[in-house]
């Protein structure tokens, strides 16, 4: 009897027990209606990495795996401008999008690195508007979109012109043709960015005061102003402070190595003309042009960034650093970056006093920018923002890779969550690689 | 009073052996009873069970395996991803023989050959700890030449020498990925030797009453010659040297006291206390041979705790041939909150066990056992930063053949 019974359950454990089983939480969208979901943004939510758009990068474009997430919760199809699967893409400066592969240094020396795939981008890009054939578009991010332009009439920018829907639209307009339901706003980086990348020698920190289409404070009032006209919820970003990023801390202001007899014979060159600067074996702060001084060049002090795009086979075998001061539109110096990082810090308080005043999600990028810069660790993978091995920054050191943008698009997830009491899942970030090596 | 305090612990689900990575299945008889064996003195198992009780084993040998089917899954809390195990069955394996000049003798010789440690497991393809962990393979081999001298007809003592062959095989994806979109990946493969001993007293003041204290050692399984190998594309292949590793396994001591009461001449029951010296297992360390900026030498915390459990069972005589066995245990898990891995998710566990003995002729003996175990756990490893519950089953059904001379 004891022994039949002692079977049975035997078998019934066999039987049911055997796999482990798990119930998937029910989904909820919360107070949110996802079903039309629009993301305008800059380069990062456009899909720009390793230097273009190309169309693997727009399909791992931070707004897209946002929206594979929202999708979950019952948005519609998302639409990108996507440029041809065959195409090799296309960068801002009609230049090719850069792998990582070999070359070779002035020294002969050989490593991997950033190389373009190709002498110049895919410029038929520009060339056919696809608003007919592919539009209207969900993703209305274009890189380079500064906050002043999200609502400039036939605004010319390559990117925007092959996806508008006329000559005579704006992005925001275009994004309101879609009627959106929700929506996630990433703009601003590019108001003090194209500044930053020419080292301030060009272009401009856009200012806080003035109209719409000159003063970031009016122009995106007036953004979130139409956004949200028809009660459309939504995600603001902030902006990341620059210093968090690759292409601002790569190479040191101090990366300038030198031997003893080459430090001692340097702070000779320099005795006579400028004495204080001085060379000791180790790192030294490298010789930088600065129009406010004297003679027109000083050794770079801590806290000054070297742009990533400064030529290094120039230092290594031109004496650029050292005896030739670097030019200045590789250099962002003290004076420049306070101009940069003061108005970020402006933009970022007008953004989260908007989000609050019109119960918006928010999500903290310059936080969680400053944390992958700190390092940390995500499911057995160290995500840091090291120029290429770090896995985050893509070859341009500025834009994500698609493990990048599955992060972030994580913080933004994680925000609209807490916002609207929605359980959309996060993305397997590990899913989506990070540099690919050779 | 003793006989209500067994049925006490019957009646609530018992403690037993917490595991980490060890498997606790070195005799039919005893697993059938939860696990407890150390004052329950049936057969050559005692060998490992309870030196000291060996000198009160007839002459005789036990053979017997327990194929153990354990399915593992994971589900990311942040994802509600799930990935499963397809880790292959393992077949922990012992072997014993006691001898004396006369099966009456004080004086018996054992040995042993027992697999208390090992397992595999392999996760899923592309699962979301690959960067943790893909596969652990992990195989212990003990052999214990053993001598137990019975003082008097109540009490005996013994001990026994371990030494510890063993292998273990590590591998996980690193986050490098190629051109065609694989993943670099390490394999960590090497052999492991320990030594170690086993002790105990057996007393029985009672024909109906015995009490059993064992200690046996903890063991370093060392590591010296292992050989890392990592597939990585070939413009980091510098980076990651082939090369040889060191590492270092302890296995943990285990201090165990046992009672045994006979109800009536049916009804025996059984309870074994363990304190396991987890506590050995403080890092997980790996210092390699060649190191380069991506290959650092790797201490992982793994801060494991002293646990104690509780194993229990009851054997019932249904006739003069044929035994009915059923146990219960209860283990505390040694693996603290923030450490729990994808090699060992190890969670506080209740065994349900059970078992029948045959005995065909009066020099053989069949026994059977089967366990079931179950176990969850929800944590957020402090290293991996991996967040999520584990979930995993286990079935072990055990099969041995006694032959008494």
């Amino acid at each position: 009897m004891n022994v039949y019974k002692i079977s049975i359950y035997t078998l019934l454990v066999i039987v049911l027990g055997c796999k482990p089983k798990f119930t998937k939480p029910n989904l909820t969208s919360g107070e949110i209606d996802a079903t039309t979901f629009v993301s305008l943004g800059g380069s990062i939510a456009a899909g720009y990495s390793n230097g273009g758009v190309y169309y693997q990068a727009q399909k791992n474009s931070l707004s897209n795996l946002l929206a594979t997430q929202l999708q979950l919760i019952g948005s519609a199809d998302f639409k990108q401008p996507y440029v041809a699967e065959s195409s090799i893409g296309i960068g801002n400066v009609n230049n090719a999008p850069s792998i990582l592969s070999n070359r070779t240094d002035c020294q002969g020396v050989v490593s991997i690195g950033p190389v373009k795939i190709a002498a110049q981008g895919d410029v038929s890009i520009f060339s056919t508007n696809i608003f007919a054939s592919q539009g209207p578009f969900n993703n209305l991010s274009v890189p380079d979109l500064k906050v002043i332009d999200a609502d400039i009439n036939g605004y010319n920018n390559p990117f925007y012109v092959r996806m508008a829907s006329s000559n005579s639209s704006s992005i925001l307009s275009d994004a309101i043709l879609k009627k959106p339901t929700f929506f996630s706003l990433m703009l601003g980086l590019s108001d003090v960015l194209n500044f930053a990348l020419k080292g301030g020698t060009a272009d401009f920190v856009t200012p806080v005061a003035g109209s719409i289409g000159v003063g970031f404070d009016a122009s995106i009032t007036n953004v979130l102003n139409k956004l949200t006209a028809n009660g459309a919820k939504g995600i603001i970003a902030n902006i990341p402070s620059i210093k968090t990023m690759a292409y601002f801390n790569t190479i040191y202001y101090n990366s300038l190595k030198l031997d003893n007899a080459t430090a001692t014979s340097l702070t000779n060159f320099y005795a006579v003309l400028s004495p204080t600067i001085q060379f000791n074996e180790g790192n030294n702060g490298f010789v930088i042009e600065d129009v406010n001084q004297p003679l027109g060049y000083r050794q770079a002090v801590n806290g000054e960034l070297i742009l990533l795009n400064v030529p290094l086979d120039s230092i290594k075998c031109n004496k650029m650093g050292s005896l030739i001061p670097i030019p200045d539109k590789y250099v962002l110096t003290l004076s420049e970056i306070a101009t940069i990082e003061n108005a970020i810090t402006s933009y970022n308080t007008i953004l989260k006093n908007l989000a609050n005043s019109k119960k918006l999600a928010f999500v903290d990028v310059n936080e969680f920018f400053t944390k992958v810069k700190a390092g940390f660790v995500y499911n057995g993978v160290s995500v840091n923002a090291s120029f290429v091995s770090g896995g985050f920054y893509s070859l341009d050191g500025l834009n994500l890779t698609p493990r990048g943008n599955a992060l972030l698009a994580n913080e933004f997830i994680n925000a609209i969550n807490s916002n609207y009491q929605s359980n959309i899942p996060q993305l397997v970030a590990t899913s989506y690689s990070g540099i690919i090596f050779p | 009073m003793i006989k209500y305090f067994f049925l006490l612990i019957l009646s609530f689900p018992a403690y037993y052996f917490s595991q980490g990575f060890q498997v606790n299945l070195q005799g039919q008889k005893q697993q059938g009873m939860g696990g407890a064996g150390t004052a329950f003195i049936q057969d050559a198992a005692t060998v490992f069970f309870n030196p000291g009780g060996m000198s009160f084993v007839a002459n005789s040998v036990i053979l017997g395996a327990t194929p153990t089917i354990a399915k593992g899954a994971f589900q990311n809390a942040n994802t509600n991803e799930i990935s499963r195990t397809n880790s292959p069955v393992s077949y922990p394996f012992a072997a014993y023989g006691v001898v004396g000049l006369k099966d009456s003798s004080q004086l018996k010789f054992g040995f042993g050959i027992y697999t208390p440690f090992g397992s595999t497991v392999q996760w899923e393809n592309g699962w979301t700890g690959r960067f943790a962990l893909t596969r652990l393979q992990l195989r212990a081999i003990f052999f214990q030449p053993t001598i137990s001298y019975k003082i008097t007809n109540k009490i005996g003592v013994g001990a026994g020498f371990i030494y510890a062959s063993g292998k273990v095989n590590l591998q996980k994806d690193i986050p490098i990925i190629d051109a065609d979109g694989n993943y670099a990946s390490a394999e960590l493969n090497g052999k492991a030797e320990g030594y170690g001993f086993n002790t105990g007293i057996y007393f029985t003041p009672t024909k109906k009453f015995a009490v059993g204290l064992t200690y046996r050692s903890g063991i370093k399984m060392a590591v010296n010659n292992g050989t890392a190998t990592f597939k990585v594309p070939a413009s980091v292949a510098a980076n990651f040297p082939n090369g040889k590793f060191t590492s270092k396994l302890p296995l943990p001591s285990v201090t165990t006291i046992g009672f045994k009461y006979e109800v009536n001449s049916k009804l025996n029951l059984a309870l074994d206390i363990n304190y396991v010296g987890w506590k050995a297992y403080d890092t997980l360390a790996f210092d390699y041979e060649v190191n380069t900026t991506s290959l650092l030498d790797t201490k992982s915390a793994r801060s494991y705790k002293n646990t104690i459990a509780f194993r229990s069972g009851a054997q019932y005589a249904i006739s003069t041939k044929l035994m009915a066995r059923l146990g219960l245990a209860y283990g505390i898990t040694p693996v603290q909150n923030g450490y729990v891995t994808p090699e060992t998710p190890d969670a506080n566990r209740i065994n349900y066990t059970a078992g029948i003995g045959y005995q065909i002729s009066n020099k053989f003996k069949l026994d059977a056992s089967f366990l079931f175990t179950h176990l969850k756990r929800s944590d957020t490893n402090l290293e991996t930063n991996l967040s999520g519950t584990f979930k995993t089953n286990v079935i072990a059904p055990g099969f041995s053949i006694g032959y008494i001379f």
